[in-house]
């Protein structure tokens, strides 16, 4: 049922019963002294009938919701009764619409204004969320730089670092020739002296003995021999020294990253020590454009460094070595049980020229190299090691954005 | 939903618009033009300076040959923005509506304003937008600064509803927007109440019995 503002208001809704009554007072005096009042449906809200009793209809809208009685008024009186108290429902029925739908228009505002609040609690629990995020991602960003920047001052140092190796693999290359030459050439003179004591009269025998030229002649090419291998070391370090600094630049291809790890295994183990098996798991990779050789010589680094790692643990060991692909890129695992590494080693591995090894044992250039190669190709290395367990290279090239 | 209680039937027809397009004085000239055969008092809730405080109310009703007694309450809402609560209760139970825009260039934007605020409310209060009887009526049209009537009708053109162009303050046009509103409301309640069947009323004479012209 409809109890708005708007519905039809009845004669008990308008006139009280305290209201009634003072009007009725008020109106039996103006009507000789009788008056009664009744429902729209005959019921009477005020004062009694009688047979004489005459009723006018009281009409606010279109249909009489009420009579006004008298049967001591004249008509014409009756009828200005009737206006009168018509005044009154007027006025009573303007006061209780305009109030009841106050009420509505209230409540109506009210819920408004709950939504608006509802909205407004979401809004800002949307903006603050985004403020989160907004930090969140700033702060990435931020770290992001941080990362870019060591990467770059890194980057910077491994150049200059190459730039130097590369100037220096330069300029020993020339002597090294011409000292090589000599050497063999000093060896060709050397021989030819030999020659010389059988064509000796026995003066000249006795200076020979004197000088003691048997032991110099055997010595000398000891010592040259020796001189040739140290030549060799050198060439070797100088090789490492070109191919730490990219000298020999290839151009690039795409590469299955899987055949290089075999090509690589395959140099290692023409000078694999017993005791050292390698164990492979490659799954298929996405094509990689970068540069074979350079990858090659990577894999060779680090391949390298775990057998050494298991040399120095002086125990039979395994290296696995394990490929596969993910969403975010290509990641190739090369795991030994050696003599692992501490923090400290660690933390120096990749800088150029640091090692562990004796003098003369190695340059140091091994992971820094690798590590060059990695980032030409937008990659990266990780190391993780427990000491006397083994450590684990990881080498991580992101899938091409 | 027009409310049905014993053997009478209440239509409840709201004019809505902006504040002070001409609700009122569509009422004020209704109560001067029309003559059914019963007519109630205007009751008006005017402020000092002519603004609709709460609602406007004009009664209207006839009987049918059946013995039906069909009451019309037509109600002005509030234009004020302000009040939209009260235009909201005002605006609920509606059976019809005449929208009241004011022809003046320079109200445009306050038009569609209301408008909106009109499709939205109807919503709130749980009317059927899309099928309720409406009316849109483009108020003071003789005023120098009104859009000319072509240009409104070309705006209004894929709008389904009537769009009548009247000068209320001098009574043009206010009865062929009731009129065309009393078409609009039979056609959509008069299958549900039986009104040609039961109660011998055709479109015809359920208008001409509410203006007056039988």
């Amino acid at each position: 049922m409809n109890a708005g503002f708007d519905h039809e208001w009845t004669l008990a809704e308008l006139l009280d019963d305290g209201l009634v009554d003072r009007s009725a007072r008020a109106l039996a005096p103006l009507l000789g002294g009788d008056v009664a009042i009744s429902h729209a449906d005959g019921r009477i809200a005020w004062g009694l009938l009688n047979a004489h009793s005459r009723g006018e209809p009281l009409i606010v809208e279109l249909e009489a919701i009420g009579y006004l009685h008298s049967h001591s008024a004249s008509p014409t009186a009756l009828r200005a009764g009737r206006d009168l108290l018509l005044t009154l429902l007027r006025a009573q029925m303007r006061f209780k619409m305009a109030s009841t739908l106050h009420l509505e228009a209230v409540a109506e505002d009210f819920e408004s204004l709950k939504r608006e609040h509802a909205r407004l609690l979401e809004s800002e629990s949307r903006y603050r969320k985004l403020s989160e995020e907004l930090e969140g991602r700033v702060r990435q960003q931020v770290a992001q730089l941080q990362e870019r920047q060591q990467m770059l001052y890194e980057a910077e140092k491994l150049a200059s670092v190459g730039q130097l190796a590369a100037g220096m693999a330069h300029e020993i290359n020339n002597p090294l020739g011409f000292v090589r030459s000599n050497l063999g050439s000093f060896e060709k003179y050397l021989r030819a002296f030999t020659q010389l004591k059988a064509q000796l009269d026995p003066p000249g025998q006795a200076v020979w003995q004197t000088l003691d030229l048997d032991f110099m002649l055997d010595d000398g090419q000891a010592l040259l021999e020796e001189s040739a291998r140290g030549l060799e070391r050198i060439a070797r370090i100088v090789a490492d020294l070109k191919a730490f600094s990219n000298v020999d630049r290839a151009s690039e291809e795409v590469i299955d990253v899987n055949t290089c790890i075999r090509e690589a295994a395959q140099m290692l183990t023409t000078q694999q020590p017993a005791g050292i098996s390698l164990q492979f798991d490659l799954l298929p990779l996405p094509g990689l454009f970068g540069l074979p050789g350079h990858l090659n010589q990577m894999f060779f680094n680090l391949l390298r460094n775990a057998q050494q790692a298991i040399i120095d643990a002086g125990r039979p060991g395994e290296i696995q070595i394990s490929s596969e692909a993910t969403e975010a890129g290509i990641f190739i695992r090369i795991q030994d049980n050696g003599i692992g590494m501490t923090d400290e080693q660690i933390s120096h591995a990749f800088e150029p020229f640091y090692t562990t090894r004796a003098v003369g044992a190695g340059v140091g250039l091994g992971l820094a190299t690798a590590r060059n190669i990695a980032l030409a190709h937008s990659g990266s290395i990780q190391l993780r090691s427990q000491s006397d367990l083994g450590s684990t290279a990881t080498v991580f090239f992101p899938t091409p954005p | 939903m027009p409310d049905l209680s014993g053997q009478t039937l209440t239509f409840k027809l709201v004019y809505y618009g902006p504040a002070q397009s001409g609700k009122t004085t569509n009422l004020l000239r209704l109560h001067d033009q029309l003559a059914p055969a019963m007519k109630g008092e205007l009751m008006t809730m005017e402020t000092k300076d002519d603004r609709t405080l709460f609602f406007d109310l004009l009664p209207l009703g006839f009987r049918a040959p059946s013995g039906l007694l069909l009451k019309f309450r037509l109600f002005t809402v509030p234009g004020q923005v302000a009040h939209d609560g009260t235009r909201k209760a005002v605006l609920s139970r509606a059976d019809g509506v005449v929208f009241v825009a004011d022809a003046a260039r320079n109200q445009e934007s306050n038009n569609a304003e209301s408008f909106r605020s009109l499709a939205e409310n109807c919503a709130r209060v749980g009317l059927d937008f899309e099928h309720l009887p409406l009316v849109v009526q483009f108020n003071k049209c003789d005023l120098p600064d009104a859009v000319p009537e072509a240009e409104i009708r070309e705006r209004w053109a894929s709008a389904p509803w009537p769009l009548i162009f009247s000068v209320a303050i001098h009574g043009q046009g206010i009865r062929p927007t009731f009129e065309n509103l009393l078409r609009a409301v039979y056609r959509r309640f008069a299958t549900e109440f039986s009104l040609a069947e039961t109660h011998r009323l055709d479109e015809n004479q359920f208008v001409a019995h509410t203006l007056g012209q039988p």
